[in-house]
């Protein structure tokens, strides 16, 4: 083999070859990395505790009528539905907290609603159970809810 | 059924602001390209919807963002038939050792640097839907891809296509496009098969008995082309329907295996015949209308896909920090330190790992694929889409800072060889950026 073949295999090996030995050792430590639960899809939620007396302002009933989005980036969210603008949550471990403004002021109080809810990833379909409360007004009573996540739309692809 | 009315307002408004905004970046001396990537960020939540959230909501409302994307889609397909045309496979296979190397090493570089980061991402920015080896994976093939035709557009304006340099950045480029679009196929299938019934080896199996029936059937068939421009001097609407019906064919094909209906484009355009005159002739008739209207179109989608307001906090924005450092380190740096110990003086090695920094419209094109297959997460996105545009503007301006003149001037004088693609390239044509 020629000086010049040999510096290029050396070359090769140092530069390419040991890099790729480096990325199967992160590939190897990395399986054992946990990532936050996962809460990223559709949800359609459903109120636990609406009882006639208990009347729900118009965003919240929109709330409840149409599915819940949650784009999900590690620990934080994004969460809408349809009529109400999408608003930012975090996640920590299993609990999951946002707050929605709904832009309506009449029932609601000032329009703001907190969102906390538990995730049970151990539910299949995952579940969501928690509580939306109405900080800006004195006389709303908090509505208890729970949400399912629908099944992922398959976007092509496979057979 | 879509709103027929909305569609062509779309197509209008996403047609005029990428135009204006392409020629105020050539003002600038950036590619016309590099504008219309910023008109479509221009045009997503980030500026527009941010400014003026009701007229966003009017102008591109979420029952439309289906239509607009199937119509991107179609462009895209096309463009990379194209990108595949403009490889030559043959030509690539008589580049120097140094060409061999850098090329490698401008993959494995930037690959196993954000292989690490994603030890640190994953935790952070995922969640426990995706494994790590395929978030790993994809970070990998997501850094390591180079735009092969931006790095042409830039190389052609600049005089630089048939230098050392532009000879080696071309053919490093093409090495790996290929390279990240395989190791990209391989990640979907990884990702499909985890949601699909049929087992993995099955889908494999089928890719390469496909891949296989494509280089050494269907490949000596498409010669067919080459014959009967050469005996008309042009093909017929019939024969141009019909290289279109194969390009559709193929991606259908590609897409029903498991992997993205773009593999299969990109396939087809790799195994046409590659003679000067007859790749000239395609694009020609293929160009103007994926450049002028369909690729704004995908531009304008992966704006409206793009929320920078995600990235908040400095916490998110050292995320961003980290993954154009990773990227530019793995790309620029693994690129000028191979061509330099190849042998290239230090300058010129800079100024190929410049090039190879490049990532323009691929990478946005495979980060839609990493969303649309929930790979990364949406924050994510935003992080490499503007990762993807930090790399692609500062291209110029630092090839400019390395190289002055000295090397353009250089090039124009040794424009004795043309790269491995550059037979393809339309040197005439300001406008294109395919080729």
């Amino acid at each position: 083999m020629s000086r010049v073949g040999r510096n290029f295999v050396i070359a090769y090996i140092v530069l390419v070859g040991l890099p790729l030995v480096g990325l199967a050792g992160v590939l190897r430590s990395g399986r054992h990395l946990k990532a936050p639960v996962s809460v990223d899809g559709v949800w359609k939620i459903e109120a636990q505790n609406s009882s006639p007396g208990n009347h729900l302002c118009n965003a919240v009933s929109n709330l409840f009528n149409s599915p819940l989005l949650i784009s999900q980036s590690g620990r934080s969210f994004e969460i809408s539905s349809k009529g109400n603008p999408a608003t930012s949550g975090v996640l920590d471990d299993k609990n999951l907290t946002s707050s929605m403004w709904t832009g309506s002021y009449s029932a609601c109080g000032n329009g703001q609603i907190t969102l906390a809810a538990v995730v049970d990833p151990t539910a299949e379909p995952r579940s969501l159970t928690g509580q939306l409360s109405f900080p800006g007004c004195q006389s709303c009573a908090p509505v208890d809810f729970r949400a399912v996540r629908q099944p992922k739309v398959q976007s092509g692809g496979g057979h | 059924m879509p709103n027929l009315f909305t569609l062509t307002l779309q197509l209008a408004v996403v047609l005029a602001v990428c135009r204006v905004v392409g020629e105020l970046f050539r003002l600038i001396h950036q590619p016309k390209v590099v504008g219309e990537m910023f008109a479509g960020i221009m045009l997503g939540p980030s500026l527009l919807g941010w400014l003026a959230p009701h007229f966003s909501a009017y102008l591109f409302p979420p029952s439309s963002l289906g239509f607009l994307n199937a119509l991107s889609q179609v462009g895209v397909v096309v463009f990379m038939f194209l990108v595949g045309l403009n490889i030559n496979p043959g030509e690539l296979k008589k580049e120097s050792h140094a060409a061999v190397l850098t090329s490698h090493v401008s993959i494995t570089a930037p690959f196993v640097l954000a292989a690490f980061l994603a030890l640190y991402l994953y935790p952070r920015l995922s969640d426990e839907s995706v494994a790590f080896t395929s978030f790993a994976l994809f970070m990998g093939s997501a850094m390591s891809i180079t735009a092969f035709p931006v790095l042409a557009r830039i190389l052609t304006e600049r005089n630089m296509l048939g230098s050392r340099l532009g000879t080696v950045a071309i053919a490093c480029a093409a090495v790996d496009d290929v390279t990240g679009w395989c190791i990209l196929a391989y990640i979907v299938v990884l990702i499909r098969s985890a949601h699909s019934a049929t087992s993995i080896w099955i889908t494999i199996g089928g890719i390469l008995v496909f891949g296989l029936a494509m280089i050494h059937g269907v490949r000596r068939l498409l010669r067919g082309f080459e014959r009967s421009y050469k005996k008309k001097g042009a093909l017929s609407e019939n024969l141009m329907a019909l290289m279109l019906l194969l390009v559709l064919a193929s991606s259908l094909l590609t897409e029903y295996l498991g992997i993205h209906l773009l593999f299969g484009a990109f396939l087809m355009g790799a195994i046409m015949p590659k003679e000067h005159q007859f790749v000239r002739y395609v694009l020609d008739r293929f160009e103007t209308i994926t450049v002028t209207l369909l690729l704004p179109l995908f531009f304008a989608f992966t704006g409206l896909r793009t929320n920078v307001g995600l990235v908040k906090g400095p916490q998110m924005w050292m995320y961003c920090g980290l993954i154009i450092l990773v990227a530019t380190a793995g790309k620029l740096g693994g690129s000028t330190l191979a061509s330099w110990l190849s042998g290239m003086p230090l300058r010129e090695a800079a100024g190929l790992g410049t090039l190879m920094n490049t990532r323009g419209l691929m990478e946005l094109v495979i980060l839609n694929i990493g969303l649309d297959i929930g790979v990364i997460s949406p924050a994510l996105f935003s992080m490499m889409v503007l990762m993807a545009l930090f790399t692609t503007f500062m291209t110029t301006p630092v090839l400019r800072l390395i190289c002055g003149k000295e090397i353009e001037e250089s090039a124009s004088s040794k424009m004795v060889t043309r790269p491995a693609s550059a037979p393809a390239m339309n040197l005439d044509n300001s406008e294109s950026f395919v080729a």
